[in-house]
């Protein structure tokens, strides 16, 4: 069901909204018919400027741009796509729909895992996170994923690693 | 019947031109020819002409698109919106996509006649939030085609005002379902609504709306360019036409085929695919998006690719996603992928939906962990037939269509690996 709650909310202070993002949701409050479909837009831009939605931002969109509280709420916990908490500097969503899996994604998921593990022994946290998720209707390039918003087609146990070792390699800022 | 094997390249033309996506290459190569064919045409006309041309929709109903235009209240002068439906999320399907990359102007090409020909002024494309690059494409030739005056308040100098705006979704397979897309772009959750009223009646804001498929519109403009009677020549009598085929697996060369529709499908695997990679076997082939009932290898003999054809073997064209399953692939593997999916994807409006998908995963679960029973195949088919029919909206089929097709078609897999997994 799509009352998607693997977002748990988390304890990092909320980042302030910028003068930049502020004026983008301005923008998306006349841009449609109604403000109400503002809501998906302001909350793709505050995730994507601020890396995740927490409550505070909720608080900010109902008094200071009259989007209704529970309305955004409505959205943040349907769709998949919103963050509740702060994510790791590169979040992987891997594929494991029917032709990824056939063609070696769990291995693949297995194996990233593995490495974020690694980090964990270590006490140190790793720059990654792994979610598996439905097609993404690239199947041509099975199996695939996107590690933040780069898309990556044909990974697997051979090349995974060394695609995560570029990542790992430009981990300054986010 | 119209021919069934020579290709025509429509929705793909701009496949590999140097840069096809840009305005001039597609106003260079015709582009935009069909829209100002359309503005010499009456708005009836182009309902007809795109009735005659026999063009059915490619989201995966196949339902007749002239048709669902003239159902939208001709006398009423109020807002009317078009929606292109590019959120692409049928597992397996990988087309609307590929359209964006050849040339995202033939989709606002399309829109435009369609805005014309049933009298709206709005139009909105809603794609999958997470076709990052493909949404910066879309919105590059929005702002092209404004500048250079396709779109806007008065269309070359015509007098007709259309405005295109992009909406993304935020990650619901359930938003593809047409009112469950017009729920999100109101921004709401996205559920759908009960039917009717259709949304050509009652719409985004209650308002007579189009739902179109991306491939559907962006094969719109070569139909009003080169008329019904040319569309007609190609694919059979009553699925004319081209479609993209989404071939994927173990083939040698998957990707997205234009292929007039009729085509055969062992000639797409075998001659234009290149056929199996060495040392695999086809299993199976699903042959329209994950929703469409499985088919086994025998059953591909002789099969041709039309509505007409697929539905006589008991599965769908569905969004044209063909999905090569090879002998690597364990069918309990296949069905809980399947199951999980759909699962996750209810909005959980409707009871046999919700309920009857969490059965399903439970199931699955089950039968993973080596504590599946006998009965379990049985139980899996009577839950999904009981899921048939009595919902809001088709994800509920969607589910159970696979699910009993599975297993009854490789019901000794998983009734042996059930077997195997209690000794175990
Ligand atoms: C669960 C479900 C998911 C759907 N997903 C899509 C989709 O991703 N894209 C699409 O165009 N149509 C999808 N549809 C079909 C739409 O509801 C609708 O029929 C289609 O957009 C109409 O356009 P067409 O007539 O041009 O095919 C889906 C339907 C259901 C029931
Ligand atoms: S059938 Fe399923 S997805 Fe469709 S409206 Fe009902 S609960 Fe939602
Ligand atoms: S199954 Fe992975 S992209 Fe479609």
């Amino acid at each position: 069901m799509s009352e998607h709650n693997h977002n748990t909310k988390s304890n990092d202070p909320a980042p302030a909204f910028t003068p930049a993002l502020r004026k983008q949701i301005e923008g998306f409050l006349t841009r449609y018919e109604t403000k109400r479909s503002a809501i998906l837009p302001a909350l793709h831009a505050i995730q994507d400027e601020l890396g995740w939605i927490a409550d505070e931002h909720v608080e900010i969109l109902d008094k200071e741009f009259g989007l209704h509280r529970v309305q955004v709420r409505e959205a943040l916990t349907f769709y998949s796509a919103y963050r509740q908490k702060k994510p790791r500097q590169f979040n992987i969503q891997f594929c494991n729909n029917i032709v990824c899996c056939m063609l070696g994604a769990n291995d693949v998921i297995g194996k990233i895992k593995g490495h974020i593990k690694k980090f964990e022994e270590k006490g140190k946290e790793s720059p990654f996170s792994v979610e598996g998720v439905p097609c993404m209707c690239v199947c041509d390039g099975a199996p695939a994923m996107l590690v933040n918003k780069d898309r990556h087609l044909n990974v697997t146990k051979e090349n995974i690693d060394s695609i995560l070792e570029k990542y790992a390699s430009l981990k300054s800022g986010v | 019947m119209g021919d069934t094997l020579t290709k025509v390249k429509i929705t793909t033309a701009f496949e590999g031109k140097p840069n096809a996506r840009a305005l001039k290459t597609y106003v260079d190569n015709g582009g935009y020819a069909g829209l100002k064919k359309a503005f010499t045409m009456q708005p009836g006309q182009i309902i007809d002409e795109v009735k005659a041309a026999g063009l059915r929709g490619r989201g995966g109903a196949g339902f007749p698109t002239g048709m669902k235009w003239s159902f939208v209240p001709k006398d009423d002068k109020g807002p009317k919106y078009i929606i292109c439906n590019n959120d692409e999320s049928e597992p397996g399907t990988f087309k609307d996509r590929y359209i964006v990359e050849c040339n995202p102007h033939m989709i606002l090409e399309g829109m435009i006649i369609a805005g014309f020909a049933i009298g709206a002024n709005k139009g909105y494309i809603y794609t999958r939030y997470d076709f990052f690059e493909e949404i910066k494409w879309l919105e590059t030739a929005i702002r092209e085609a404004y500048d250079a005056g396709f779109l806007g308040d008065n269309i070359l100098g015509t007098g007709f005002k259309f405005d295109i705006d992009h909406y993304a979704g935020a990650g619901a397979y359930i938003c593809g379902e047409e009112t469950g897309l017009l729920s999100s772009l109101e921004g709401k959750k996205g559920q759908p609504k009960l039917k009717p009223p259709f949304p050509a009646i009652s719409g985004y804001l209650h308002r007579p709306t189009i739902v179109n498929n991306t491939e559907t519109l962006a094969a719109v403009p070569w139909i009003i360019n080169h008329g019904a009677a040319a569309h007609k020549t190609m694919g059979t009598e009553k699925s004319p036409g081209t479609k993209l085929f989404c071939l994927s697996g173990r083939v040698k060369r998957p990707g997205v085929y234009e292929l007039p529709l009729g085509y055969p499908i062992e000639k797409l695997i075998n001659e234009d695919a290149g056929g199996m990679l060495p040392g695999y076997t086809i299993k199976a082939c699903i042959p329209g998006g994950s929703s469409a009932p499985i088919l086994t290898a025998e059953e591909l003999k002789g099969l041709t690719l039309d509505y007409e054809a697929i539905t006589a073997k008991g599965s769908m064209l569905g969004s044209g996603a063909i999905m090569i399953i090879d002998d690597s692939m364990s069918m309990v593997e296949l069905l809980k992928v399947t199951v999980d999916f759909y699962h996750h994807e209810s909005c959980g409006q409707c009871t046999p939906c919700r309920e009857g998908t969490g059965w399903l995963a439970n199931i699955m679960t089950g039968i993973m962990a080596g504590e599946g029973k006998k009965e379990d195949l049985q139980r899996m088919f009577e839950i999904s037939r009981n899921m048939e029919g009595k919902t809001i909206c088709a994800l509920s089929d969607a589910a159970a269509m696979p699910t009993k097709s599975i297993v009854t078609k490789f019901g000794a897999e998983i009734a042996d690996f059930i077997e195997r997994g209690k000794r175990a």
